[in-house]
């Protein structure tokens, strides 16, 4: 590798440490109780007490940072139901 | 009492011959039964379901050894359906029936199928002519590593290498047109005429007979040279083909 | 329908991951559907290679039994459209791997994508069977060294006897990989030479990756080489390998020699 690459290139390995610490952290956390799992599940409960659901239109998302997971659910709720609820 | 026969149909008795395996056990027997285990051990399943005749003809032996014998060889799921040249008197109540006037076979007959184990079932080689008499396997590919070749009923031919960790054991010759990496063992049930050819040898371990030489013991200028192996009395003898 | 790929080795620690990533991606940069599967039940890494790993919530398991749909469980790639995951689970035994339930998200996954690309995990046990049994193409990833060609060589007799194709008496298409391939130590002797290794497992070689530092960066960043830095040399040598795959005859050279393999072959110089 020539001399400016390693100027080019910044160093990956703190990158790698950041990544397994967030994910160890979760992982362990995991162990016992996945809250967000039980969140998934108890919010398409919920949801789907009120209107049929089906499950290829619900999108669930999840993105994990340091401090915080993000729990995206994505319902898609049939037209009918809607004027129904209304 | 008699009875009243009511029925006009009569019982149907018929001849009919069979094939059986025959085995000579020799003395002393415990020796034998160490050598069959051995034979078994490389060819599992060899006798399950086969009819067998235990052939006692010059077997100084008396009815309680009989007795032990045929029991050593139930233990090793080897049943025995008949008895040939034994003397009446060795013979009791509740042992096989006395078999007289069996024909030899060509070996052939006797194995239909041949017996090519390999240990996970890896690759299923093409079956041999039926109809040959002496019989010969041929493989098209390599042998890999794990695999286990055992065709006690001729020579093994392999079209390409025996890897590391592969196996070849024929009742005849062993040839090998790629390079032999591990073991090949020829002439395994007994055959001293039987050799080893291969076109590179790196083998871990040849045996003709049941004598058999580590890669240690050959001599180095044969590495990776084209060999083949023979027995002469109790030792191997291996040189270079042109 | 696409086509089922295995990427195995037998060995661990070879490159599997990483060589599945990096194909993946290289086959996804040419605007083909991809979908790299982890079939490393308990000890999952490929997400961690591709970047995905705060992103699962479903996986393997969850759809063999029947817990979430597919659709659910993949995971597009952030960079690349057409690239998409299906992680195994971490925490779930690994028996959870039924043989009609992997037969069944195959299936599925081969009329959605144009590869479907199983990273086995090491060993011989039910997880590498599992991954190979429905492999139409094996890529065998192999380093330069003696235990890793010997369970190379053992793993290809498995995929002659224990996938779909091999009991059907189909020939099973199978490649080598050579991978970690040290320039300078070959020179000094030190490496199994690559006609070696060919020599030994007699399949077709589909590339050689050279030992880079490159591929070490790319996982620490999470994104699969060919990614990362499209025009390393690791980074190269898979997209030619990924060409190859794609049907695409390309000559191979060894990294280090100027010459193609073919020209060394041939015994002929450049000019």
């Amino acid at each position: 590798m020539s001399i400016f690459g390693l100027f080019r290139k910044q160093q990956s390995a703190p990158m790698a440490r950041e990544r397994l610490q967030v994910l160890l952290a979760h992982e362990r956390a995991s162990a016992s109780t996945d809250l967000v799992a039980v969140l998934r599940e108890e919010i398409l409960a919920v949801i789907a007490r009120h209107v049929e659901i089906d499950s290829d239109k619900v999108h669930i998302k999840i993105d994990r940072d340091e401090n915080v997971s993000i729990l995206e659910i994505d319902v898609e709720i049939p037209l009918a139901a809607t004027a129904q609820a209304a | 009492m008699t009875k009243v026969l009511t029925d006009a149909r009569s019982i149907r008795i018929k001849g009919r011959s069979f094939l059986a395996v025959v085995l000579s056990p020799d003395l002393p027997v415990d020796e034998w039964l160490t050598r069959l285990d051995d034979l078994a051990s490389r060819s599992a399943g060899f006798f399950l379901g086969r009819p067998v005749v235990l052939d006692v003809t010059d077997l100084e032996i008396n009815r309680t050894q009989l007795m032990e014998l045929i029991g050593e060889l139930s233990n090793r799921n080897v049943s025995i359906m008949g008895i040939e040249g034994a003397r009446p008197s060795i013979l009791g109540p509740g042992m096989p029936p006395a078999l007289k006037g069996g024909r030899p076979v060509s070996d052939e007959a006797v194995a239909k199928e041949p017996i090519i184990e390999l240990r996970n079932s890896d690759v299923k080689p093409a079956a041999p002519e039926a109809r040959a008499v002496l019989q010969s396997l041929v493989i098209r590919e390599p042998v890999r590593s794990g695999q286990s070749v055992i065709f006690p009923e001729g020579d093994v031919t392999v079209i390409g290498s025996v890897a590391s960790g592969a196996e070849i054991i024929a009742g005849g010759s062993v040839h090998i047109y790629g390079a032999l990496r591990g073991r090949a063992m020829a002439g395994s049930i007994g055959n001293t005429a039987a050799r080893i050819f291969c076109r590179k040898l790196e083998a871990e371990l040849v045996a003709i007979d049941g004598i058999y030489k580590m890669a240690e013991d050959m001599a180095p200028g044969l590495r990776g040279q084209p060999v083949q192996c023979w027995l002469e009395g109790e030792a191997i003898m291996a040189e270079t083909l042109i | 329908m696409g086509k089922v790929i295995v990427v195995t080795s037998g060995k661990g620690g070879v490159g599997k991951t990483t060589s599945t990533a990096a194909l993946g991606a290289a086959l996804a940069q040419r605007n083909e559907r991809v979908v790299v599967v982890d079939f490393d039940v308990g000890l999952r890494n490929l997400d961690l290679v591709m970047g995905a790993e705060r992103r699962v919530v479903y996986d393997l398991i969850n759809v063999i039994q029947g817990e979430a749909k597919l659709s659910q469980a993949l995971i597009r790639d952030k960079r690349l459209e057409t690239l998409f995951l299906l992680p195994a689970s971490q925490t779930r035994d690994k028996n959870n791997l039924t043989a009609e339930g992997v037969e069944r998200v195959i299936t599925e996954l081969k009329r959605v994508f144009d590869w479907v690309i199983c990273d086995s995990p090491a060993g011989i046990e039910s997880g590498a069977t599992h991954a190979m049994r429905h492999a139409d193409v094996a890529v065998v990833v192999t380093n330069p060294e003696v235990s890793s060609v010997r369970d190379s060589d053992r793993i290809i007799g498995l995929l002659d006897a224990k996938t779909v194709k091999a009991e059907r008496g189909e020939r099973m298409e199978k490649h080598l990989l050579l991978t970690r391939y040290d320039a300078s130590r070959a020179e000094r002797g030190d490496m199994l030479k690559v006609d070696d290794v060919l020599e030994i497992l007699s399949i077709p070689l589909l590339g050689i990756i050279p030992e880079s530092m490159d591929v070490l960066r790319a996982s620490n960043l999470g994104s699969p080489v060919t990614l990362a830095d499209a025009r390393s040399a690791p980074a190269m040598a898979y997209f030619d390998a990924a060409r190859r795959l794609a049907g695409e005859a390309l000559p191979i050279t060894i990294p280090g020699e100027k010459r193609g393999i073919f020209d060394k072959i041939f015994g002929r110089k450049a000019a």
